[in-house]
């Protein structure tokens, strides 16, 4: 069934953004790497700190996976590879990432360990920054499609894609996914330089597994969502549509991960008043332009 | 597929994936139980044992932000629908959303001059 | 046969588990990566990747001779990762109180590659073992005190009543001893503190605003009433753990927040929050490995620091009189950040004891060993900060120069060159970089604390002790300048140092074998038997050291010893008060601590 397909295409998808990740950090291509890294998760020990709050602490790790996965049912690979299409497909995908955050304040406050502590709170402060940066953008997609459904999304960007269309949105969508996904520039929850690890430093074992495994669908689903608003789907001359969702896919995951190397990670106080006094005035700007740009040219 | 069934769908996956994980929990079980050494659960932190609580009013300086997202996030949720709509509706739409959006930012100047946006 | 296995036998899918464990090795180095840096080892090259917490490492890799006190730290450590682990000790002795080292290797690449080879093999068959026990050492025990919520400053051992309110005392986890530490004192910046360590004084406050207090009587500086006395409770700031909700007073009133928040000290934006003391150190990813900075965070701005430094306090002489050798090689090992220059320093102070010349060839080698060791300091100090800032580039960038500095002869030391021109313009046109470390841990030139080395030339003082040596104004010697004194102007000034020191070395076309010799020569024959007092200085990659010594018939007998580390210790205070947590370490990054050369 469709639904089954696209999942095994999902971890596959996962799967390859880890080795993707380990080749750009350690510049070694190993293919197996992953694979053994969460066998040996599995196999080591796993504690729950003492005093912990039980509940946030177990279910910190799931949400952050049942998250991306949300995500993820909305996304057409090809026209007809999809797991549900919602008529609120957009609106929907948006609503899935919120939970993001809650999974991660749960991850930082459960364990009751300083570092992580700290690492949730200041997702917060990241949260408020890049969510009106990712919806505004949507809201300019949905403006040209006249429908938030995410097939139709794709369609409307027959002819002209909308990352020629609407730039700005583009941009701002990209640096705000980033965000989400908290990539470096934006990883200071998980930074390992300055909270040691933070949020992800109390987990162990199969939970360590379960929330990396939640991150790299995270950052997958995002790098797809991208692909679908901005660059077309699985639209494109001579290849068939798969082989175009996938092109585009993993160009956007490889650009994502690589653009953080290279630059030291972000102040919070930095990306708040960047994404507030800067971003948020271009997102309306770029409503603006596209509202005109829609109705001059139909 | 009519909307409730793909709701269903969606509900069967959550499901799915729960029982998912709690395989992977149930399969690294399989290994052994953790052994309870003295000082192992303490949260990690580089090399001093804190045993203190940090579950303390945490001071968040981005509150000046908090208030005026929480504006913005209201305002998103008009913007969904109006924007399905847009192009039939025409330049009104433009200019009723464009009023809309003109008050807020406002509001987010005002925020602005008066030091909201900034690290408390 | 490892210590830390897991309780089980090996077989069937264990058994697949332990060879992926084999594969997938994450390592947490004590003291910390630069000094594995420095001893030329390269961690990544063997296929272990370097993890930020203890949680997520199968192995415990100890470099070098560390100080009992940071045997316990790491101690802790170790018991606080998953087992399997394995513990792999690299030039290392007594290690207690962890366990015996699983694996012993030399210190040198080889040695390493060979013993991580054997740690796989190791892991791969012993990671489940029938037999295993519990590791237990006597700093992870816990102790449960007793304390009053309204009064945190009283603490007994056994259950009972508190001696000032008569509450019964709650029970709560002690608290982490400082483990040999030595530290500075705290202060807090930026609080209206004013009657807040006082035993039951009278202050005056404001009915209308109570955080405005004062020790005499007075009119209110917000709204002019007349102060109204009040009696102070002694407050500890730390109310972590302390609930107002269990009172156990049933008379007691009903308290207001105002009421339950007046003795809370205030943050700089006047609302009054809990504050956490947490420990950063002594093996926290982006500092030093051995500082111990402890933080006081109020959300996560600082709120005020303690600083010390855990690599134990040793003395200088082993006997009452040492030979001049021994005593070299004894201050070079003391200090593995920067051993050449204390080697180097030792000799010239034995020298001006004895009041002998000093050869212009062995003084010109003895400066371009220690031209290259501050290459290969700044080098480390690079990637230190490439992995506080979160700047992976940086990182993997300096420590392959580093590495290529510590096994280059002189054609390849002038090869580099290039190489460091680059470095220097990518640093240049990094975005984020600027707006990272512009105006943060500001330093200026009017300050009254005592600056050395590229803190101080930095802020604009022009401090250097090559600028009076002959042998430098020989080479072409010109210091490098900075005038803003903030992180950004520390990391420019470390970089063109890299660069002055390169074009140094170009200039005096000494091989590296005849100058790392020249450390360990003494200039004249008759060194054995002189006698007398003097001192040298020398310019080490941190600043300015001086060692005064006292000679007698060719032994040591009397040492002192300052180093520019132990006065920026005192700055860590001042710098990070106020500061957000991210830019508070970035500060003390930048100050380039060593904490081995601390002496208190």
């Amino acid at each position: 069934m469709t639904t089954l397909l696209v999942l095994l295409l999902l971890i596959a998808g996962a799967y390859f953004v880890a080795v993707l990740e380990a080749w750009i950090s350690n510049g070694r291509f190993r293919l197996a790497a992953p694979l053994y890294a969460t066998i040996a998760l599995l196999g080591r020990e796993s504690i729950v700190p003492r005093k912990p709050d039980r509940i946030f602490f177990e279910v910190g790790p799931v949400l952050l996976l049942l998250s991306a996965l949300l995500a993820a049912t909305v996304i057409p690979l090809t026209p007809d590879l999809i797991i549900t299409e919602l008529a609120t497909g957009a609106l929907f995908i948006n609503a899935a990432l919120v939970y993001v955050l809650v999974a991660l304040l749960m991850a930082g406050w459960g364990p009751d360990g300083a570092y992580a502590m700290i690492g949730g709170w200041r997702f917060l402060g990241q949260l408020i920054a890049y969510a009106m940066l990712i919806v505004m953008p949507i809201t300019a997609v949905a403006m040209r499609a006249e429908s938030l459904l995410s097939t139709q999304i794709v369609v409307s960007q027959l002819g002209l894609w909308n990352i020629i269309y609407q730039p700005l949105g583009f941009v701002l969508f990209f640096v705000a996914s980033m965000a989400l996904a908290f990539l470096p520039p934006f990883d200071m929850m998980i930074a390992k330089g300055e909270l040691a690890g933070g949020v992800e430093a109390e987990y162990t074992g199969a939970r360590l597994a379960v929330f990396r495994l939640g991150r790299l669908v995270l950052i997958i689903t995002l790098a797809s969502a991208t692909a679908i608003f901005y660059l077309g789907g699985w639209q494109g001359p001579w290849l068939p549509p798969w082989a175009w969702s996938a092109i585009k896919i993993l160009v956007v995951t490889a650009t994502m991960l690589l653009a953080g190397r290279y630059m030291p990670r972000i102040r919070e106080a930095h990306l708040l008043s960047w994404c507030w006094m800067l971003g948020i005035p271009l997102a309306l700007i770029n409503i603006l332009i596209v509202g005109i740009l829609v109705l001059e040219f139909p | 597929m009519s909307s409730l069934q793909q709701y269903g769908l969606l509900l069967g996956l959550i499901v799915g994936t729960v029982g998912f994980v709690l395989c992977l929990y149930a399969l690294a079980r399989t290994f052994g139980k953790a052994r309870q050494e003295p000082g192992k659960d303490v949260p990690a932190t580089a090399g001093q044992l804190s045993r203190d609580p940090v579950w303390v009013r945490y001071h968040a300086r981005y509150y000046g932000y908090a208030l005026l997202f929480l504006a913005f996030d209201m305002e998103m949720a008009f913007m969904y629908p109006w924007a399905v709509v847009y192009k039939q509706v025409g330049l009104v739409a433009l200019l009723d959303m464009g009023v809309f959006l003109a008050i807020l930012f406002l509001g987010l100047l005002y925020g602005w001059s008066q030091g909201a946006l900034r690290r408390q | 046969m490892i210590a830390g296995a897991r309780l089980a036998t090996l077989s069937g899918l264990r058994r697949l588990v332990a060879l992926s464990m084999a594969q997938d090795l994450g390592v947490y180095l004590i003291p910390g990566p630069e000094i594995a840096g420095v001893y030329g080892l390269d961690i990544e090259a063997t296929g272990m990747h370097i993890v930020a917490s203890p949680r997520h490492a199968s192995v415990l890799l100890v470099v070098g001779k560390i100080s009992p006190a940071l045997c316990e730290a790491a101690a802790v450590v170790y018991a606080q990762m998953m087992r399997p682990r394995v513990l792999f000790g690299i030039g290392t002795t007594e290690l207690s109180p962890l366990p015996e080292a699983d694996i012993l290797a030399d210190v040198s690449q080889q040695g390493l590659m060979e013993g991580v080879r054997r740690l796989r093999i190791a892991l791969a068959e012993g990671a489940f073992n029938p037999a295993v026990s519990d590791f237990d050492a006597p700093m992870l025990q816990t102790r449960i005190e007793y304390t009053c919520s309204m009064h945190p400053e009283i603490i007994q051992d056994e259950p009972g009543s508190c001696p000032k309110c008569g509450m019964n005392l709650i029970p709560r986890d002690a608290q982490a001893r400082m483990m040999h530490a030595h530290t500075e004192h705290p202060k807090m910046e930026g609080v209206d503190y004013s009657g807040m360590d006082r035993e039951a004084t009278v202050e005056y406050t404001c009915p209308m605003h109570p955080e405005v207090i004062q020790n005499e009587p007075g009119s209110c500086p917000k709204c002019g009433m007349t102060l109204e006395p009040r009696e102070t409770q002694n407050t500890h700031h730390d109310h972590a753990g302390m609930s107002h909700g269990d009172m156990g007073h049933n008379d007691m009133a009903f308290m207001s927040m105002i009421d339950v928040t007046m003795d809370l000290p205030r943050s700089s934006d006047g609302l009054p929050m809990d504050w956490i003391d947490v420990p950063f150190g002594p093996f926290f990813p982006g500092l030093p490995g051995g500082l111990l900075l402890t933080l006081t965070l109020d959300g996560d701005t600082v709120a005020g620091s303690r600083a010390g430094t855990m690599t134990g306090n040793e003395p200088l002489l082993l006997q009452s009189a040492m030979d001049i050798n021994k005593f070299t090689e004894r201050l070079a090992k003391l200090e593995p950040l920067a051993p050449v220059c204390y080697q180097v320093l030792a000799c010239l102070a034995i020298e001006n004891a004895g009041g002998l010349d000093i050869d212009t060839e062995i003084a010109r080698a003895r400066a371009i060993a220690v031209e290259r060791e501050r290459i290969v300091s700044h080098l480390g100090w690079l990637a230190l900060f490439g992995r506080q800032t979160g700047f992976d580039w940086l990182l993997r960038r300096a420590t392959s120069l580093q590495q290529d500095f510590l096994h280059a002869d002189i054609k390849q030391i002038v090869a580099l060159k290039a190489a460091i021109l680059d470095l220097s313009g990518r640093l240049q046109h990094t975005p984020l970089l600027k707006s990272r470390t512009t105006g943060i841990g500001r330093l200026g030139a009017d300050t009254d604390k005592i600056l050395f080395g590229p803190v101080a030339r930095a802020s604009g003082i022009n401090n250097d002790v090559r600028n009076n040596d002959k042998i430098y104004g020989d080479l072409g010697f010109t210091p490098a300048g900075g005038k803003d004194g903030d992180v950004r102007a520390r990391l420019q000034l470390r970089v063109d140092e890299i660069g002055h020191s390169l074009a140094l070395i170009e200039k005096a076309g000494i091989t590296i074998d005849s100058a790392m010799s020249a450390c360990h020569v003494f200039a004249t024959n008759n060194i054995d038997e002189a006698s007398g007092d003097g001192e040298a200085v020398i310019e080490t990659p941190r600043g300015l050291a001086r060692l005064q010594l006292g000679l007698e018939n060719g032994r040591v007998k009397t040492v002192q010893l300052a180093t520019p580390s132990t006065f920026h210790l005192g700055l860590i205070e001042k710098l990070t008060a106020q500061q957000e947590l991210g830019d508070a370490l970035v500060t003390v990054g930048s100050l380039d601590l060593s904490p081995w050369e601390i002496r208190l």
